[in-house]
């Protein structure tokens, strides 16, 4: 498991334990990574979230166009795996979960799981910390040479 | 801001690509995608029509090195340019760190890359975002195309540009300003983590 603040993880832990979810990945609404357990290239994670913030953003727009409250879960169900992708808020603004589950749970275990998660991650959220400096100022040089390499040149 | 992991010590920047429709968003993405070596980048996620314009987005993420001992990933995102997806277009601009504006450079897209700078505007500010305090640079793609119907970037700079920000030539079908455009964007971006705040 990989997460982005030691808060996240032992709400998660118990997640993963009690659903046998196959993979977990938290994010923001804007699909940026909070913590994920199982997938194995940090790259390809984000992938995973992305397509997932966008399947919740285009089903609250599309509950908006329908005139109806907003739609907090949407599940894709498969032959062999599930995907369950829920919201839920946080004092940390809007989060959302993507789970991969197989037959050795079921969806229900996996949404009922789910809705603890989410009211544990609520109430262990810590105040926001303060902005503070990461990088250092003279951080361009080596921006440039990141670049560079990347890129060939 | 950027999402910072102090565990792991690692810097996430959305960056999104945003401009009229086929003014060449998804092409410089496919030229980011071609240029770096592929431990380097993760899949090319590309939500498109049948005819290959963009539905919802395109999706690269890139891993650039560690700077200031921290592990830096750029997410690149296109927006669907035709006017009628600009809910779509929203959606993805949600948390942007950074925006490209790519305009047409053709004198005949004028009024196409004017509209779509003015929705750029309207959507951040619907989302609280003030274009003033948003990292931006602007890309005058298309310059490969013969003289006589395109605008010299003087032209372009004077028409979207008044705001002075840091603007680029390119031609991303040949790569030429990709680059150029995606490290001065990234400079920006990674600026506000450099910046000490002000004393409480």
């Amino acid at each position: 498991m990989r997460s982005l603040e030691p808060w996240v993880e032992a709400p998660l832990s118990e997640f993963l334990a009690e659903s046998a979810a196959r993979l977990t990945l938290l994010m923001t609404s804007a699909g940026q990574v909070v913590a994920q357990h199982g997938f194995t290239r940090a790259l390809d994670v984000m992938a995973a979230a992305a397509l997932g913030a966008g399947i919740m953003a285009s089903t609250f727009e599309l509950a908006k166009v329908m005139g109806t409250r907003p739609l907090g879960s949407v599940v894709h169900q498969g032959s062999t795996v599930g995907v369950y992708l829920a919201s839920f808020e946080t004092p940390r603004g809007r989060w959302l979960g993507l789970v991969v589950f197989g037959r050795e749970t079921s969806l229900g275990l996996v949404q009922l799981f789910f809705e603890t998660l989410a009211s544990d991650l609520a109430r262990a959220a810590p105040a926001e910390e303060p902005p503070r400096q990461v990088l250092a100022e003279n951080f361009e040089a080596e921006l440039n040479n990141s670049l560079r390499a990347l890129f060939g040149r | 801001m950027p999402l910072v992991n102090f565990t792991t010590r690692e810097i996430t920047c959305k960056l999104v690509y945003y401009g009229p429709g086929r003014c060449g968003k998804t092409t410089n993405l496919l030229y980011v995608h071609g240029r770096v070596p592929e431990d380097r980048r993760g899949t090319m996620v590309s939500l498109a029509t049948q005819s290959d314009r963009t539905l919802f987005f395109d999706f690269l993420p890139l891993e650039l090195g560690v700077i200031s001992g921290f592990t830096t990933r750029f997410q690149l995102y296109t927006v669907p340019g035709q006017v009628y997806y600009n809910a779509t277009r929203r959606l993805v601009l949600q948390g942007a760190d950074g925006v490209v504006f790519v305009a047409d450079s053709q004198a005949r897209r004028f009024d196409d890359n004017l509209e779509s700078f003015q929705n750029l505007q309207e959507n951040l500010l619907e989302q609280g975002v003030d274009i003033r305090q948003l990292p931006l640079v602007l890309q005058y793609n298309k310059q490969d195309l013969p003289a006589d119907l395109i605008l010299a970037p003087p032209d372009l700079d004077d028409a979207f540009n008044f705001r002075g920000v840091p603007s680029h030539p390119a031609d991303a079908l040949h790569g030429a300003g990709v680059f150029e455009t995606l490290k001065t964007l990234s400079g920006l971006v990674l600026s506000r983590l450099a910046t000490r705040p002000p004393a409480a």
